[in-house]
């Protein structure tokens, strides 16, 4: 039996035998078979997917918060017992596992009470300019995204400076242990810190061992590599499973997500060191040439796809890789989802054609990476009415025994601290099935090594969301002419509304 | 008789079309609320033959329907629907009575009392609805915080009875202008007041169009979105504003998104169904002119 296809069976084994469809001895005769005797049972009992999981068998189960991080809790949270605070966010799967499983531990023991707003991105924007324009208050807490990091820098406390209030300040916080590169890519705006790294989709790439090994094809490494590849599955098995895929929709911010990747992985960037846009350049070009072969390996409907298309996409089969957020791998391995459960494998992303723009030869904080990043921070808002109780629960929310919690119970998610990829609770899970932790090292290393994040200037929400991708569906569709026309017009537009600020 | 029989079949044949082609996303929306992720995408569609599961009614309302207890799913959106379906229901509810009550003492003023202006005040009235809600959302997101309405049941329900109002009012002067004026006339010679006449009279006349207008209002409320999500945070949302969190960072959950759908279906069902008796009536009113 294939490596994939054992993997296969026994995510569908253990996600029966969860699921009390199939008796202890049954269960143990199938996974003996895999030859995995014992250690498969403590996989299914110890390391089962959470979601299928009852919230009071949770509670049973080991993963429960440290009694040192509740007894601080208890003992900073007396003087703000009954406070109520809220925080709008966006469904991510940290915020869901707070949300959902975690709050109740913090709100018993601080008395705090908490009231998380989950919305899509876009909501939450609206929600929060709301608040800031109108010095409001609604919410105490703000999810910001790395894009928004420079329109929101005036509005939120430095927890640089919120650390040094030693009345509140978490033991062992330690927030030197947040990854650097994350500090740096999402963070940080100028001088300010802008939140501490709250969550950490990151581009990985993603695809089908057993395709790639059953027509030989080396693994996708490299730009060529990967377009070599995704042709070759196209012409062997097209149109039922495609090469690769895409998210593509025109207007919509993950078209600008896929566009930087490439445009980076050719050795572009979007500003120059004088801060003009130059993805009209020739390296650009050649990103958009590349694009343009590569997309002829992506399913016909990808023009249409956000990352939600995308991620379909590759779950049931129709593409064999995707150059995207790691926050799917989990979902993949899920076999009541997916159809590749245990098929996928996770690497770091291709290298780059040339080398990399340098910041220096960019402008606004970009970095140039193909491992593009799409990051948020937690900070606490200026004008909230409990700023040093949504400082206790902004701490709590982030520090490494939560954060350990919310990978595991938040299926997969990438911490943004250290400490936590070492964690013995998050590699325990590091297996086949839903939830699986196992893409992690990849993601750690995605970070350190192959990060790309956009640039921080308050126009930039509206450049990333709107007028690049606008432009980039139009000549998608057809509507703009060539490339480099394109870009032009692209160039005169942004470097516009840079100009006016 | 041949022919009249043939055309008898053909028209019970394009009445099943036309109901088949109303029904089908509504079949297609509730089957795939019983659907696990798998069998919701797979290719081509399987309409029919899938396993059903209670799953994603499971997850979005945090009940045990007997396979497998209370389950969660990471990233799947928000939890605990429950709560949200019966935010709805107060709302659209509550709404939907004020906006009949102040639309039928209006609309009948407007249909039967003569005064200064009355036509500008229709055109007025109906002038209301041509502002695009967006323009107005920010405003009053304002408004409500100075009143204190924000993220209350008080601020929904006026909002949406607000902006029910003036298709109210339109819709049951239409209905009031088809009830004959000497009716009126006769109450009022055997010395009826113009009360009593509203009362006793000219209501129970116009039940049926009350109906209609009650089911509009009804439906209005029970789909509105862009109020609801600017004029609430954590207290109070209605079904249409809690959907939209089923759109996570790693896609959407459509299993669990079509399960509060097609439980949201309900209730608004429920309250055609009282109401249906003076329906047909009321949809029938004003179709005809004396």
């Amino acid at each position: 039996m294939k490596d994939s296809m054992r993997k296969a069976y026994l995510a569908s084994v253990t996600d029966r035998f969860v699921k009390g469809q199939m008796d202890r001895r049954s269960f143990l005769r199938a996974a003996g078979k895999l030859g995995l005797g014992a250690g498969a049972l403590g996989m299914g009992l110890g390391a089962r997917p959470f979601w299928t999981m009852s919230q009071a068998q949770a509670q049973d189960q080991e993963l429960k918060p440290n009694a040192d991080v509740m007894k601080w809790l208890a003992d900073v949270g007396k003087p703000f017992a009954g406070t109520t605070l809220k925080l709008a966010t966006e469904s991510t799967p940290p915020s869901n596992a707070i949300a959902t499983q975690l709050k109740q531990y913090f709100e018993e023991a601080s008395g705090i009470k908490i009231e998380i707003e989950v919305l899509p991105l876009e909501q939450v924007l609206q929600k929060l300019t709301l608040d800031v324009a109108s010095s409001l208050g609604t919410y105490d807490l703000y999810y910001i995204d790395q894009s928004w990091a420079a329109n929101f820098s005036q509005d939120v406390f430095d927890p640089r400076e919120q650390l040094k209030n030693a009345d509140l300040a978490m033991p062992n916080y330690n927030i030197d242990d947040f990854l650097k590169p994350l500090v740096d890519g999402i963070a940080m705006y100028k001088d300010t810190m802008v939140g501490v790294p709250y969550d950490i989709p990151i581009f990985i790439m993603q695809y089908r061992k057993d395709i790639w090994d059953e027509l030989k094809l080396p693994a996708p490494t490299t730009m060529e590599d990967l377009l070599n590849a995704s042709k070759a599955i196209t012409d062997a098995k097209g149109p039922n499973v495609y090469g690769t895929s895409g998210q593509m929709k025109s207007g919509h911010y993950s078209l600008e997500c896929d566009w930087t990747a490439w445009l980076w992985g050719h050795g572009g960037s979007i500003f120059d060191k004088d801060g003009k846009f130059c993805g009209n350049d020739e390296r650009g070009l050649e990103a958009m040439a590349y694009w343009d072969k590569l997309k002829a390996t992506m399913p016909p409907g990808v023009n249409g796809w956000t990352w939600d298309g995308e991620g379909q996409s590759v779950a049931q089969g129709v593409a064999a890789s995707m150059l995207s957020w790691g926050e799917f791998f989990p979902f993949f391995d899920d076999p009541k989802a997916s159809k590749v459960s245990g098929l996928m494998e996770a690497i770091v992303p291709p290298k780059p054609t040339t080398t990399l723009r340098t910041v220096q030869e960019t402008a606004f904080g970009e970095i140039p990476g193909v491992g593009h990043q799409g990051g948020s921070s937690l900070a606490v808002s200026k004008y909230s009415k409990a700023p040093d109780a949504a400082w206790i629960f902004m701490q709590w929310a982030t520090s490494a025994d939560t954060q350990a919690l919310i990978t595991v119970l938040g299926g997969g998610t990438g911490p943004t601290r250290k400490s936590v990829y070492d964690d013995p609770r998050v590699k325990a899970n590091a297996r086949v099935g839903a939830g699986t932790t196992r893409h992690l090292p990849v993601v750690r290393e995605t970070i350190a090594n192959y990060m790309g994040s956009e640039p921080d200037l308050p126009a930039w929400a509206e450049i990333s969301s709107d007028t690049i991708p606008v432009a980039l569906g139009k000549y998608f569709a057809g509507q703009l002419g060539s490339a480099k026309e394109t870009m032009d017009a692209l160039k005169s537009q942004v470097d516009e509304i840079v100009a006016k600020g | 008789m041949n022919a009249s029989v043939a055309s008898r079949t053909l028209r019970t044949l394009a009445a099943w079309v036309v109901v088949g082609l109303f029904f089908f996303p509504i079949y297609y929306w509730t089957s795939v609320a019983f659907k696990y992720g798998n069998d919701i995408f797979s290719r081509p569609p399987n309409l029919f033959h899938f396993t059903p599961t209670f799953d994603n009614f499971q997850k979005v309302f945090g009940i045990s329907l007997g396979s497998g207890g209370v389950t969660v799913t990471p990233g799947g959106g928000n939890f605990f629907m429950a709560p949200r379906l019966w935010d709805s229901i107060v709302v659209a509810t509550l709404s939907t009575l004020v906006a009949i009550v102040i639309a039928t003492l209006a609309a009948y003023a407007l249909s039967r009392m003569n005064f200064r202006g009355r036509h500008q005040f229709v055109n007025w009235v109906l002038s209301t609805r041509m502002m695009p809600p967006v323009a107005v959302a920010v405003p009053m997101f304002f408004i409500y915080k100075g009143f204190g309405l924000l993220d209350t049941f008080t601020g929904m329900v006026l909002i949406h009875a607000l902006m029910n109002l003036p298709l109210a009012v339109l819709l049951m002067k239409s209905f009031f202008d088809d009830i004959p004026a000497e009716i009126d006339e006769s109450a009022i010679v055997d010395g009826a007041s113009r009360f009593t006449i509203f009362r006793r009279i000219v209501l129970p006349m116009a039940k049926g169009g009350i109906a209609a207008t009650a089911v509009l209002c009804f439906i209005f409320s029970w789909t509105e979105f862009l109020f609801a999500l600017t004029l609430t945070t954590t207290g109070l949302k209605t079904v249409p504003v809690v959907s939209s969190t089923f759109v996570t960072s790693i896609g959407t959950a459509w299993g669990n998104m079509a399960a509060l759908g097609a439980a949201s279906i309900i209730p608004a069902f429920i309250f055609i169904l009282l109401v249906q008796k003076h329906l047909v009536r009321g949809l029938t009113m004003g179709s005809l002119k004396q």
